[in-house]
């Protein structure tokens, strides 16, 4: 994108450039360099000391490689991080959908509610947030209180549960669904079903050989936000849900700030890092990142 | 073109002008008072733990030595390392439970205590480390709802152990060595026999039970709103987070034996350039009246027992440093696990985990 910018831009200033002695095919990279340099400093320069790190603190050596794929612990925790994300992005993506679908056909109050809706739950602390699903779900909350109102005896066991943890996650991430859907939902030119219509398809079938084949960016891109944001969770499964629950980022964090073992630390994020971007490339060969863009 | 540029010039005459009324201030009489301001940056916590700090130890400060203070929170670990790494000093004291302490002397990351400054002979031996003065204390003791047991709860943790004497949900606390330690009261250690921690036989004790623990907690505000619900009936948790919900009228009642002592520390990290005023800071603030001072407005435990002179009774009352308190209570041995931290904590989440 950066190039269909600086391109013109670049036209514009071939005049200028010959005479300070560069060449010409030169002022579009001059034009990229702050973003590249930005890019450089803030994205590739840490993740290299990462990198680093974690091959030579304390010492020069593979050995936290080899613990993280040698004690149980980390592979199950980071199995159990990408199954967890998995799950969130499905759920939060069937959720998400038919709202996002609400909110983008209809230009009533409607829509301005839902929209409203979500923008406020993507407004609210996710940590207060999770604290309120410990008090909606827990002893004294409304859901066990009209269980026991209806009697049915003593409610199951919400809280403290690997579903009340994907549940707290959701909540969390379906914002972001929704909006990714609503932003490409929303430049869908109506009429295109109205002509499928008229070409004698029934709703179900436009909905599914038209409108959702041009909704597919979205999806592809609120997919991708919440599943990467998702794998960056922990404060979320440890008040919701059980030790079985933890996820990769608990046990980096506690290296950190517990044990001050940056080197370990960063090994297991540098395994997470290209474990993500193993799934992001398989999702690639078979979705196609481009989508992204539209 | 003339317009917007004269509009520049105006703008940046002001701004000298500014400038120059600003520096003309600095050399007015207050100018020279303000180029000798001392001011030491303490890392805090933030909330009531920084509000009892401002009454008992930063305007008392202040007042006797003019050095002002200025807070930065919250506590981080991490950020010690970070600090003394790179030679940029965001605070020049703060304070570290006895294990994380012991940690930070390992790592080096500590500077040794100026005893130019810190009279050894003002303040019990044990109160003084190498590279560190104690702070106040919290211990981790066993909780329980009264309303749920109202012929008496547990008092031990053999008691915790024991679900058909004691039926219950249960919470104890996602921190390695603490749990480890009450597993191995629980079956029957003798309390100066804890350390060196015997692992194998502290985790025998730890499976039998497992089933019967709701909820691991590892943030002090969850441990309260656990125990505060009723989502559990007995926790192992902090004695001022339990007396804070006490003093709001939960029916909770702490069972003091079997506690874990948890002192703090504070110093100064190393290769600070404030280090002489941090550690006039905390030579002021290790004096019995002030410990005293804090104690009084949270329920931590002073470590001078001289401080108590200056506690009321019913106070004291709450502390978990009281003489009868420390004699049914365990410290653990920082020296010992520092090094060994590490392999403990991967072997609990491990253990916690499957």
């Amino acid at each position: 994108m950066a190039g269909v910018v600086a391109a013109p831009a670049g036209q514009a200033g071939l005049a200028a450039a010959p005479a300070r002695g560069l060449p010409a095919d030169s002022t579009p990279w001059l034009l990229l360099a702050p973003a590249t340099l930005a890019l450089v400093i803030l994205f590739l320069l840490p993740i290299g000391y990462v990198l680093l790190l974690s091959v030579t603190d304390p010492a020069v050596s593979i050995a936290h490689y080899r613990r993280i794929f040698s004690v149980p612990l980390y592979t199950r925790v980071l199995f159990n991080t990408f199954t967890t994300a998995l799950t969130v992005t499905g759920v939060c993506l069937l959720l998400g959908y038919p709202v996002a679908y609400v909110m983008a056909r209809r230009s009533d109050w409607v829509s301005t509610a839902l929209l409203i809706c979500v923008a406020v739950c993507f407004w609210t602390g996710f940590i207060v947030r999770t604290y309120a699903w410990l008090v909606i779900l827990g002893n004294k909350g409304p859901v066990v209180a009209v269980y026991q109102a209806f009697g049915f005896g003593a409610p199951p066991r919400l809280l403290f549960t690997t579903f009340s943890s994907i549940l707290g996650m959701v909540h969390i991430l379906l914002p972001y669904m929704v909006l990714a859907l609503y932003s490409v939902m929303k430049k869908i030119d109506p009429n295109l079903l109205r002509a499928s219509a008229s070409l004698g398809a029934r709703p179900a079938a436009s909905f599914r050989a038209v409108y959702l084949p041009l909704t597919l960016p979205g999806v592809v891109n609120g997919s991708i936000l919440v599943f990467t944001i998702c794998l960056g969770f922990f404060i979320t499964p440890i008040l919701l849900g059980t030790p079985k629950d933890m996820m990769i980022s608990q046990l980096i964090n506690q290296q950190i700030e517990e044990l001050l073992a940056w080197g370990f630390a960063s090994a297991v994020a540098v395994v997470l890092l290209v474990a993500t971007s193993i799934v992001l490339a398989v999702y690639n060969r078979f979705a196609g990142l481009d989508r992204l863009w539209g | 073109m003339k317009s917007p540029r004269s509009r520049s010039q105006l703008s940046r005459r002001r701004m000298l002008a500014t400038a120059a009324g600003a520096a003309s201030a600095l050399a007015l009489p207050g100018g020279p008072v303000l180029g000798q301001t001392r001011t030491v940056y303490v890392n805090t916590w933030g909330g009531s733990w920084t509000a009892a700090e401002d009454t008992a130890y930063f305007k008392p400060f202040t007042q006797a030595t003019g050095i002002q203070v200025r807070t930065v929170a919250p506590v981080s670990f991490a950020k010690l390392k970070a600090q003394v790494q790179t030679g940029q000093y965001e605070w020049d004291a703060s304070g570290l439970g006895i294990v994380e302490y012991s940690q930070a002397v390992h790592e080096n990351l500590l500077e040794p205590v100026d005893f130019s400054i810190i009279d050894r002979n003002a303040v019990p031996a044990a109160n003084i480390k190498s590279h560190g003065v104690s702070s106040v204390t919290l211990s981790t003791c066993l909780v329980y709802r009264k309303d749920k047991f109202p012929n008496g709860g547990p008092q031990s943790w053999a008691d915790f152990w024991d679900v058909k004497k004691f039926p219950g949900k249960r919470c104890l606390y996602d921190r390695s060595f603490t749990t480890l330690a009450f597993a191995l009261l629980a079956d029957g250690v003798p309390a100066d026999k804890l350390y060196p921690l015997d692992l194998d036989r502290a985790f025998k004790k730890l499976d039998e039970i497992k089933p019967h623990i709701k909820v691991w907690w590892s943030q002090g505000a969850q441990s309260q709103q656990l125990i505060q619900d009723g989502e559990v009936d007995m926790i192992a948790m902090w004695n001022a987070r339990a007396q804070e919900l006490i003093d709001r009228g939960e029916p909770l009642e702490i069972a003091w034996n079997g506690a874990e002592i948890y002192t703090s520390f504070r110093f100064v990290p190393r290769g600070n350039p404030r280090a002489k005023l941090a550690w006039e800071y905390l030579k002021f603030i290790s004096e019995p009246k002030q410990e005293a001072a804090f104690c009084s407005i949270l329920p931590y435990g002073p470590n001078n027992p001289k401080s108590f002179d200056h506690i009321a009774p019913d106070v004291a009352a709450k502390l978990p440093t009281r003489p009868d308190r420390v004699k049914v209570a365990h410290q653990p041995d920082a020296e010992w696990l520092a090094p060994r931290l590490a392999g403990i904590r991967e072997r609990f989440a491990q253990w916690l985990a499957t």
